[in-house]
């Protein structure tokens, strides 16, 4: 494993890093609005860099499991490389429900309101992790592939697997924000991990990028 | 040429759609499926064909592919399909259509702007009649095919708090066979057998769709009376009791009849919990057998019975 690259994300990259959170995040806002009518606010990023062996307790840590909050979890990959968590308060999936209003258009019969509630939450799920990591990629010049979202209920065997199987060998950026649904009282979390391998082509991106600006 | 032939022999659907969501590519495999070659399709509207699709979550997802370059996934467990193709060769399943699992992705042209989308388009049919088959298995009891315990347990939570929740009426039966370890010792356990199955359809054909009949035990059965009242739960209880007192079994050369001891409960007198509603029967049952067999009863307050 090669430990040099989260010891070499400097300040300055983080800082880079940041700023294009910022702007990729505005852009995402915005377009979350215009586009798919989604009105939403992200919090400014947080970004840390979580060095080897601390990333189940991190993610333990901040997810601060009530036993009831619902997880979506996407994968992408490309150069830019990692997983998008989403975490959604408890009983939040059927005001998420009620936001997506057109339901009936699903083919209802049968289908059981667990499964709507979760298809609420993935595709919510997956639409607000593609606008932010879409945005974060297209700054830095990039295009990356996802995998279908799983959602994860707290308190299941999926949850404890999901959190156990982040590899704790890897070093990784977290970026976390805070999103809220305008005229909705429903507000969580979103995190993007970058993979330890995707580490040192961040980093060339992140110089790419400011380049552009020199 | 070899990319273009991959396009025509994947045994996926391939739809390339262009920002207006017309139909700029149509795949063999989609040819196919939908009886419409290429030619018909191509250059027209996507929902000149497939109406059904020209809906909110389908043009949200699309409008996401084209703005952030995500993907949109389609399941199966969620939308059954997008584009009703008649199923086929699919064993002992009684899908209608197929069973899709979609994918929606982005396509850059040189200058890395997003000009199209593709759907991909996966026939599940077969995962998911088999899926079926195991939710079956899950939920439903081998022998009599009525609903099996864990299934019964699984509802009654559920109804419970959803009544409680919004202060309606639920009731609940639980009744048992009269001496039905003399039918077993009198006629074998075939004919035993027999008589569960028997009574699991007597039971069936006399109650709602809403109700849920499930074998409980051996011989023992409960049935979930969703907004039901006792006195409504008590008059079903008795027309099963007479019913059931009035019916000839045959099994090959034997008539068997048969009575059951029943005990009803509700929501009243302080059952504050699923399985405080299945005790409060179980002592109704209890009580009936105590009576004698071939009763109904319910025990109107918390009187223990020891």
């Amino acid at each position: 494993m090669n430990q040099e690259a989260s010891i070499n994300f400097s300040e300055d990259e983080k800082d880079i890093l940041q700023e294009i959170m910022n702007i990729a995040f505005g852009n995402a806002t915005a377009d979350l609005a215009e586009v798919v009518d989604i009105y939403v606010m992200l919090s400014i990023p947080n970004i840390q860099v979580i060095g080897i062996g601390e990333l189940p307790f991190y993610l333990k840590d901040t997810i601060k499991d009530d036993g009831e909050s619902s997880i979506v979890e996407q994968k992408f990959w490309g150069n830019f490389k990692g997983s998008g968590l989403l975490v959604f308060p408890s009983g939040s999936g059927k005001d998420l429900l009620a936001f997506l209003d057109d339901r009936a258009d699903y083919h209802h019969e049968g289908t059981a309101a667990a499964t709507l509630e979760k298809g609420g939450l993935l595709e919510i799920g997956n639409i607000l992790i593609g606008a932010c990591v879409g945005k974060v990629s297209e700054l830095l010049s990039t295009f990356v592939t996802y995998s279908p979202p799983q959602v994860l209920q707290g308190k299941s065997s999926d949850y404890n697997y999901l959190i156990e199987h982040f590899d704790p060998l890897q070093t990784a950026i977290v970026m976390k924000t805070i999103f809220t649904f305008k005229e909705k009282d429903i507000n969580g979390f979103l995190l993007i991990l970058t993979n330890h391998e995707s580490i040192d082509w961040l980093r060339k991106a992140l110089h790419e990028f400011m380049g552009t600006y020199e | 040429m070899i990319f273009s032939q991959m396009f025509d022999m994947l045994d996926v659907g391939i739809v390339i759609l262009d920002s207006e969501l017309n139909v700029f590519k149509w795949n063999r495999w989609m040819a196919t499926h939908s009886k419409l070659p290429p030619e018909k399709i191509v250059g027209k509207s996507l929902f000149e064909f497939y109406p059904d699709l020209n809906t909110p979550w389908f043009l949200r997802n699309c409008k996401s592919v084209f703005t952030f370059g995500n993907f949109a996934f389609f399941s199966q467990k969620l939308h059954k399909y997008c584009f009703p193709f008649k199923a086929y060769n699919t064993l002992g399943s009684d899908f209608e259509f197929m069973q899709q699992s979609c994918t929606v992705g982005p396509l850059r042209d040189e200058n890395n702007r997003i000009t199209y989308i593709y759907i991909t388009v996966q026939d599940v049919t077969e995962v998911a009649a088999y899926e079926n088959k195991l939710i079956t298995m899950n939920t439903r009891d081998g022998l009599t095919g009525i609903f099996n315990r864990r299934y019964l347990e699984a509802k009654l939570k559920e109804e419970f708090d959803r009544h409680i929740r919004y202060n309606r009426p639920l009731s609940l039966i639980m009744l048992d066979i009269d001496h039905f370890k003399k039918i077993n010792d009198t006629h074998g356990h075939q004919a035993g057998d027999f008589i569960l199955k028997s009574l699991a359809t007597t039971i069936d054909e006399r109650i709602r769709a809403v109700d849920i009949v499930a074998r409980y035990g051996g011989e023992e059965f409960c049935v979930l009376l969703p907004e039901t009242t006792s006195e409504s739960a008590l008059a079903l209880a008795e027309f099963l009791r007479m019913g059931i007192e009035a019916e000839i079994y045959h099994f090959k050369d034997k008539s068997i009849k048969i009575t059951i001891s029943q005990g009803v409960s509700d929501l009243s007198d302080g059952v504050d919990s699923a399985e405080a509603l299945l005790k409060k029967a179980d002592d109704g049952l209890y009580e009936s057998k105590r009576l004698g067999r071939n009763k109904v009863s319910m025990i109107s307050n918390k009187k223990k019975v020891q």
